[in-house]
């Protein structure tokens, strides 16, 4: 595209050929889409046999990773990474690799629909709505409410819906919206950003140099998989084990389960669930003596004669890895994963971060910073913990919040189910998803307001972590909306419209792309990105076509290592709840995530620790179930304090005998026809336990496991013959 | 033997024209490359029950080991395994409808579809288990076919199929190339699998020139291996082990 034409430009002029279609669904916005052409009305830059590519913002997670589309006569063929994005430097994982399958997915929402709650998903169960009818569903349920009556329930990802309706609070007093995914209550996103205020004095998610370090510790971290930004923190991994330009670095897992990113580490330590505090203040205190010198406070009051009896990691083993830790100036000590889901999690996530204070590693290279902001991020704008989650549903319960409107999350999937999501809202009047899927959340609303696919949205979405530079990711339409959904910003500025009064003044834009032009505008003025326009229209375009606009060099921010171990850490060992034989470690699908499970090939990727394929299955030590007299396959019924699940179970030679684990991501009832009754779901275990910041002790459970008399085959990729003789018939 | 079938030459030198590096190492086993390849090369999911025979289409799966038992277990590093474009195949000299042939021109392991019989003597022969058979016509419902890559022959029941070195960007690489009036250059292009991996574990290019970086790691890393070397398949991928 020639350089004084924008896309954007040439957008409007190709709106006037579809000005039929404007007319009649009186909307701007359709005529900014590329449209599906017949072959004998095909746009002039369009010729066949030739791709297009578009660079967007991949959507399956939070972490904000760039894209770039092909796209050929207005569909969308293969994803690709943005070699230019900061974030993912040109690579992708799995998930975004397989959006198209959600884009292209076969379940859908195709309208706006007004249905019965709690019923699935059929034109013979709601009335089907045209958006006129729909926005002014949504107009009245904004208009027609007292402010504080109104709630938001957003995703995770810190997108420009998020910032929209923040401006919507501010300026009419409506709640401010909640944030909130599975994935942040797996990660203990509140956990780690309160620790590090706790140690540094400001909070905020660290970022970790994995790729300059040369010793890696981590606790429960699994930053290979989903933790926070798995393909920036991935290629962070690969540069530090590279050998060829230096010496290649050591990688220690500490947690009871080898994880798929334990699995990669030169040691794992399998240690007993509760510990992990213990262990890294014992690791702390044997490194500072190898060092010498006074022992600092943080450290003094261990005894490793103790620890390694409760933990079970053997006094040399501990003594053997603090040297290790000592040895190098780039020592890096992780804290992620269950191991900040335990009550104690915060003492975990404290005690492990302290641990950098020895190599005194700070805003070094190799070492712990602050996240790089990213443009227009607010301190205020970040995930709810579990805990915020639960006051906001007895909000609900209370019958204090009149509407709700639901836009990115599953709330009644990803939430534990005695935290009884789904039947708080029954005391909502009224609930409005703008789900792309039916799932669980979407068939208990009363409206579905359909947002368009990611691959088919304008807007931008802030970096939140990963990378040095600090980066707003740029998301623009690949292809035309494949079905009559509308982008749940311009309903949102048409139904703000429509309520009038102080909701119409909050919101002066005429749509969605003016809403993005609006909050990029102020990057115009910024030095040190990677282009420049005078004015605002061709700053957008190439805003676009570049995949969002950062800054070049660092914008860490070194952490204030001043009173890290001038402080007493708690290492008392953390309490579980209930009465079972078995800790419980539940972890998410390196696979599907949160929200995978619908999209075909997806659910055919073997997890890469058990070479399951499409099912849910449960960890046990082959020992264990040997005592138990569970062979491989043998459905067990999992029961904690809250709840129960089914699955069969998977002998797992990498995992403490006293420990089971089980992955989440399947188990859905609804969410389209490959991800509907699959599975098991094992939030329906976790109790209402909490860690000291708020997330959920997820991790904290002791459970019971009984064995039934059916069995269940698992698909997996691996041959039945290869781990134990199974298939042979020679299984004890 | 009939003149117009070339020999295949059977000589420890011989190297192909494409191959791969693979480094163990720093492969994190995340299925970045599965999921690209089925998304380049149009593969059918078959479900649970047929992935659950063994029927599953993955053209690349990453093989993994348990040594050890616990606690002193060990998984092995993660293995992609795809076909490895032998020099000498043995899936070649099988096939009775001269559906799996060898390149001449790109030196690799060619499966023409419109060919194949469904012996499936070629997967019966191949010591890597690479190849995937349709069993049935997977159905891919509306509107997910959409997505299909117009470049790459979408496959029906009774065909057996492998990766190919994703042989549609080598030939756009080299057509491009041509109609500019210039040769391929090295890192031009890669495969799916190479492009997604996030570790950057996989490097895919001309083996059989020495300034290319797929030689250059060879040369640099100084012990790859060759898997089943010793068949004489003359392999196109050479694979650093971990550790």
């Amino acid at each position: 595209m020639s350089e004084n034409f924008s896309r954007r430009d040439f957008l409007k002029l190709a709106g006037l050929g579809a000005a039929t279609t404007a007319v009649l669904t009186g909307c701007g916005p359709a005529s900014r889409f590329v449209r599906r052409e017949p072959y004998m009305q095909m746009p002039e830059y369009t010729y066949n046999g030739l791709s297009t590519y578009y660079a967007t913002t991949c959507r399956e997670c939070a972490a904000g990773c760039g894209l770039v589309v092909r796209t050929m006569q207005g569909r969308a063929i293969k994803t690709e990474g943005n070699t230019n994005h900061p974030l993912n430097l040109g690579k992708t994982c799995a998930r975004g690799q397989a959006t198209l399958q959600g884009l292209y997915n076969p379940d859908r929402v195709t309208d706006p629909i007004q249905k019965a709650r709690g019923t699935a998903l059929g034109r013979e169960s709601g009335n089907l709505l045209d958006w006129d009818a729909a926005i002014q569903v949504a107009a009245d349920a904004l208009g027609k409410h007292k402010p504080e009556e109104i709630a938001f329930l957003l995703g995770l990802a810190p997108d420009h819906l998020d910032d929209l309706v923040r401006e919507l609070a501010e300026a009419t007093g409506i709640n401010p919206p909640l944030r909130f995914g599975a994935l942040s209550m797996f990660e203990a996103r509140a956990t780690l950003s309160r620790a590090a205020e706790n140690l540094f004095g400001k909070s905020g998610i660290p970022y970790f140099d994995i790729g300059g370090a040369q010793v890696v510790f981590s606790f429960g971290a699994n930053f290979l998989e989903t933790w926070l930004s798995p393909v920036s923190y991935t290629r962070g991994f690969a540069q530090m084990r590279e050998a060829l330009s230096k010496r290649r670095g050591t990688f220690v897992q500490f947690e009871p389960r080898l994880s798929s990113t334990g699995a990669k580490a030169d040691e794992w330590i399998p240690i007993r669930p509760g510990t992990e505090a213990l262990v890294a203040l014992t690791i702390g205190r044997l490194a500072f003596e190898l060092i010498g010198g006074a022992l600092p406070r943080a450290f003094s009051d261990v005894d490793p004669m103790q620890a390694a009896a409760k933990s079970g990691v053997k006094l040399e083993t501990l003594q053997r890895l603090a040297a290790l830790f000592a040895g190098s100036p780039h020592s890096l000590a992780i804290p992620g994963g269950p191991a900040l889901g335990l009550k104690n999690g915060l003492s975990v996530a404290e005690a492990v971060l302290a641990l950098n204070a020895i190599p005194n590693n700070f805003g070094k290279p190799g070492g712990v910073f602050f996240s790089a902001p990213a443009p227009g991020q607010m301190e205020s704008s970040r995930a709810a913990s579990t805990r915020e989650m639960r006051d906001f549903i007895t909000k609900l319960a209370d019958g204090d919040i009149k509407v709700l409107f639901i836009h990115g999350v599953n709330p009644v999937f990803e939430l534990p189910a005695e935290m009884g999501f789904k039947d708080a809202l029954q005391n909502v009047e009224q609930v409005i998803s703008f789900a792309t899927f039916p799932d669980e959340t979407a068939l208990e609303a009363d409206f579905i307001l359909p947002d368009h696919h990611g691959l088919e949205s304008w807007g931008y979405q802030q970096v939140g972590t990963g990378t040095a530079q600090s980066v707003l990711s740029g998301a623009q339409p690949v292809v035309s909306p494949f079905y009559n959904t509308r982008a749940t910003v311009d309903v949102l500025l048409a139904a703000a419209k429509l309520a009038g009064g102080a909701f119409a003044q909050a919101l002066p834009y005429v749509d969605e792309v003016a809403f993005v032009q609006h909050r990029i505008a102020p990057l115009m003025r910024e030095s040190g990105g990677p282009f420049s326009a005078p004015e605002i229209g061709a700053f957008s375009a190439y805003f676009q076509q570049h995949g969002g606009w950062w800054k070049k060099g660092t914008d860490l921010l070194p952490p204030n290592p001043a009173d890290v171990l001038n402080r007493d850490l708690d290492q008392t060992e953390s309490e579980f709840v209930g009465e079972g034989e078995f800790f419980l470690v539940p972890f998410v699908s390196p696979t599907l995530a949160e929200a995978g499970a619908n999209k075909p090939w997806l659910q055919e990727l073997p997890d890469p620790t058990t070479t399951v394929m499409w099912n849910t299955w449960v960890e046990m030590n082959p020992a264990t179930a040997h005592d138990l007299h569970i062979e491989n396959e043998d459905v067990v019924v999992i029961t904690s304090e809250a709840g129960e699940v089914e699955a069969p179970v998977y002998l797992y030679p990498a995992i403490r005998p006293d420990t089971i684990a089980i992955p989440f991501g399947q188990g859905h009832s609804s969410y389209g026809r490959y991800a509907a009754g699959r599975g098991a779901n094992p939030a329906d275990l976790f109790g209402l336990h909490f860690n000291q910041a708020g997330d959920l002790a997820f991790a904290g459970m002791k459970v019971t496991v009984r064995k039934t008399d059916r069995k269940q085959a698992l698909s997996r990729m691996e041959s039945l013959m290869g781990v134990y003789g199974e298939g042979l018939g020679q299984e004890k | 033997m009939n003149s117009k079938i070339p020999e295949i030459k059977l000589s420890e030198e011989q190297t192909g024209k494409w191959g791969m590096v693979i480094d163990q190492d720093i492969c994190t086993g995340c299925q970045a490359c599965v999921a690209a390849c089925a998304m380049e090369n149009n593969l059918s999911f078959v479900g649970e029950v047929d992935a659950g025979y063994g029927r599953s289409m993955h053209w690349i799966r990453i093989e993994r080991f348990w040594e050890g038992e616990y606690p002193e277990v060990k998984m092995t590093p993660g293995q992609p395994m795809m076909c490895q474009q032998c020099g000498s195949a043995p899936c070649e000299p099988v096939c009775p409808a001269f559906a799996t042939v060898h390149s001449q021109a790109e030196q690799l392991n060619l499966q023409v579809y419109n060919r194949c019989v469904g012996t499936r003597y070629c997967a019966n022969n191949c010591p890597y288990q690479v190849r995937s058979f349709n069993w049935r016509d997977y159905v891919r419902p509306e509107p997910l076919p959409n997505q299909l890559n117009p470049d790459v022959t979408v496959r029906r029941m009774g065909v057996m199929e492998k990766c190919t070195f994703c042989i549609q960007r080598i030939h756009k690489a080299e057509d491009k190339a041509k109609s500019e009036g210039r040769e391929l250059t090295d890192g031009e292009f890669t495969t799916a699998c190479a492009q997604a991996c996030p570790a950057n574990a996989i490097t895919f290019g001309r083996i059989d020139q020495p300034e290319s970086l797929v030689s250059q790691l060879i040369r640099k890393h100084g012990h790859g291996v060759k898997h089943l070397e010793e068949l004489g398949t003359l392999p196109s991928v050479t694979y650093f082990k971990g550790g």
